[in-house]
């Protein structure tokens, strides 16, 4: 075991994992942010070696990926590894093993439950009278108290665990998490669609037409899924540029 | 001063989307209200935020994956309503924004495709540490610049479209916010089906709807 990393330093690599994504790219995707990120904890323990320096910071700037909430696990357990010794490909396994479960845990948690979910929540009071800047504050305030949480808890489960971080994210259970905040979602999408209909401005002032045009769409979206998306938005963009059109020739 | 503002905005707006921090402040609806206090139209920033939110409902930056850019699109759909009027506003406001996440998004593409460029030419040298730091922290610069450089051009146009043709637009407000939610509505079946369908959440999704419409009848 090599010596230990200072706390400072820990903290300086765990800030950086808010950038980790900023130079994303289709060669080594978060590579080089994973290398850049992981800098001050790898220095601390290269510190006399510039040559294990480099060849550290060459190898954790290879090919990468994992949702970037949860990319702080594979930080803290890389550094973990670094610090005990363990050989490049010990590091590289590693990694290579976890980047698939940590983007897709992740994708499916964050992405795709939590999000829209704090999103839907915030969009229903709004269109049920509560002012912008008040739903701003409760979709910010909520959603970055899961997210903030999801970012500690990951770097820190990462550094304690090292190689055995699998079975701490077993234990975890994210996937149950995702199933009962689904729940709570749907209920939320409820809450919102109903509130579209019934608010003052909402579809029911609108008039039945656009009532049931929303309803159809409401369908599409549901049977179609994502492949339904760029045909609405381009539908409703030609629609707009139709009546602008015919507005200025009247 | 407003439109360098604006741009500065666009271009931070934008890093929180995948580069920086990520903590949301770049979805529509937080945009809206931000930019709406920017160009002084609070109410109109946070309709259109409100609106764009929900097509972008089911837009997330998943890895390598094209999204449209809600950021930009919603600095731009904002700030280049001030100073036009009528009922026009809002549809070619929202109409701006759609265009305007997607070429966002396709500019966000062209950057990660420079910043690979840059990276496989250099991956089988022995990277220097400077090197690393350098080339991270430049794309992150690069994404602001881009960011900037998006906002600033669609406002420009964007003005003048909406300053001119917002006049010209047919329906009264309630059809067009009509108009509107039928494309969100789309959105919200997305989400539906990406949770599990209707047929497994039949009654949450049925009760809350009548929540929904109870609260909006009463609050």
């Amino acid at each position: 075991m090599r010596m230990g990393i200072k706390p400072g330093d820990l903290t300086s690599v765990f800030m950086r994992s808010f950038l980790v994504q900023g130079s994303w790219n289709y060669h080594t995707m978060l590579g080089l942010g994973f290398a850049w990120a992981m800098l001050p904890g790898l220095r601390s323990l290269y510190q006399d070696d510039e040559d294990m320096l480099k060849e550290s910071i060459k190898r954790h700037a290879e090919h990468f990926n994992a949702h970037p909430y949860l990319a702080g696990i594979a930080l803290g357990a890389s550094l973990r590894l670094e610090a005990e010794g363990a050989g490049p490909n010990t590091v590289r396994s590693f990694k290579t093993a976890v980047r698939g479960p940590l983007g897709s845990l992740g994708d499916s948690l964050v992405w795709a439950t939590w999000l829209p979910g704090v999103s839907v929540l915030a969009l229903a009071l709004y269109w049920l009278g509560l002012p912008g800047s008040m739903s701003v504050l409760v979709f910010l305030l909520i959603f970055n108290a899961g997210h903030l949480g999801l970012r500690i808890w990951g770097f820190r489960v990462g550094y304690s665990e090292g190689r055995e971080v699998g079975r701490k994210l077993q234990l975890a259970d994210l996937s149950g998490l995702t199933t009962r905040l689904r729940g709570v979602a749907v209920l939320l999408l409820g809450l919102l669609v109903g509130a579209l209909i019934g608010a003052q401005g909402g579809l029911a002032s609108a008039g039945l037409l656009w009532l049931l045009l929303s309803a159809a769409g409401f369908l599409v979206g549901l049977f179609a899924g994502h492949y339904a998306w760029r045909p609405a938005a381009a539908t409703v963009v030609v629609s707009i540029v139709l009546l602008t059109t015919w507005g200025l020739l009247r | 001063m407003e439109i360098f503002l604006v741009a500065v905005l666009g271009g931070v707006l934008a890093l929180d989307t995948t580069s920086v921090g990520q903590a949301m402040v770049s979805r529509p609806l937080v945009v809206g209200v931000l930019t709406g206090l920017v160009v002084d139209q609070p109410v109109l920033g946070a309709t259109i935020g409100a609106i764009l939110e929900l097509y972008l409902l089911v837009s997330f930056p998943t890895g390598g994956s094209r999204f449209p850019e809600g950021a930009t699109a919603t600095v731009v759909a904002v700030a280049s309503s001030a100073g036009a009027s009528g009922p026009g506003v809002l549809p070619l406001a929202i109409g701006l924004g759609l265009v305007w996440g997607q070429l966002g998004g396709a500019s966000v593409t062209l950057l990660r495709h420079t910043n690979s460029k840059i990276v496989e030419s250099h991956i089988d040298r022995l990277h220097g540490v400077g090197w690393v730091v350098r080339r991270h922290l430049g794309a992150i610069a690069l994404d602001f610049l881009r960011g900037s450089l998006v906002t600033i051009s669609g406002v420009v146009l964007g003005r003048l479209a909406l300053q001119s043709l917002s006049g010209s637009w047919p329906l009264g407000v309630p059809s067009s916010i009509g108009l509107l939610l039928v494309g969100g509505s789309v959105s919200a079946g997305i989400f539906l089906r990406d949770l599990g369908g209707f047929r497994q959440w039949r009654t949450l999704f049925v009760s809350g709807m009548a929540l929904g419409i109870i609260g909006a009848r009463f609050l």
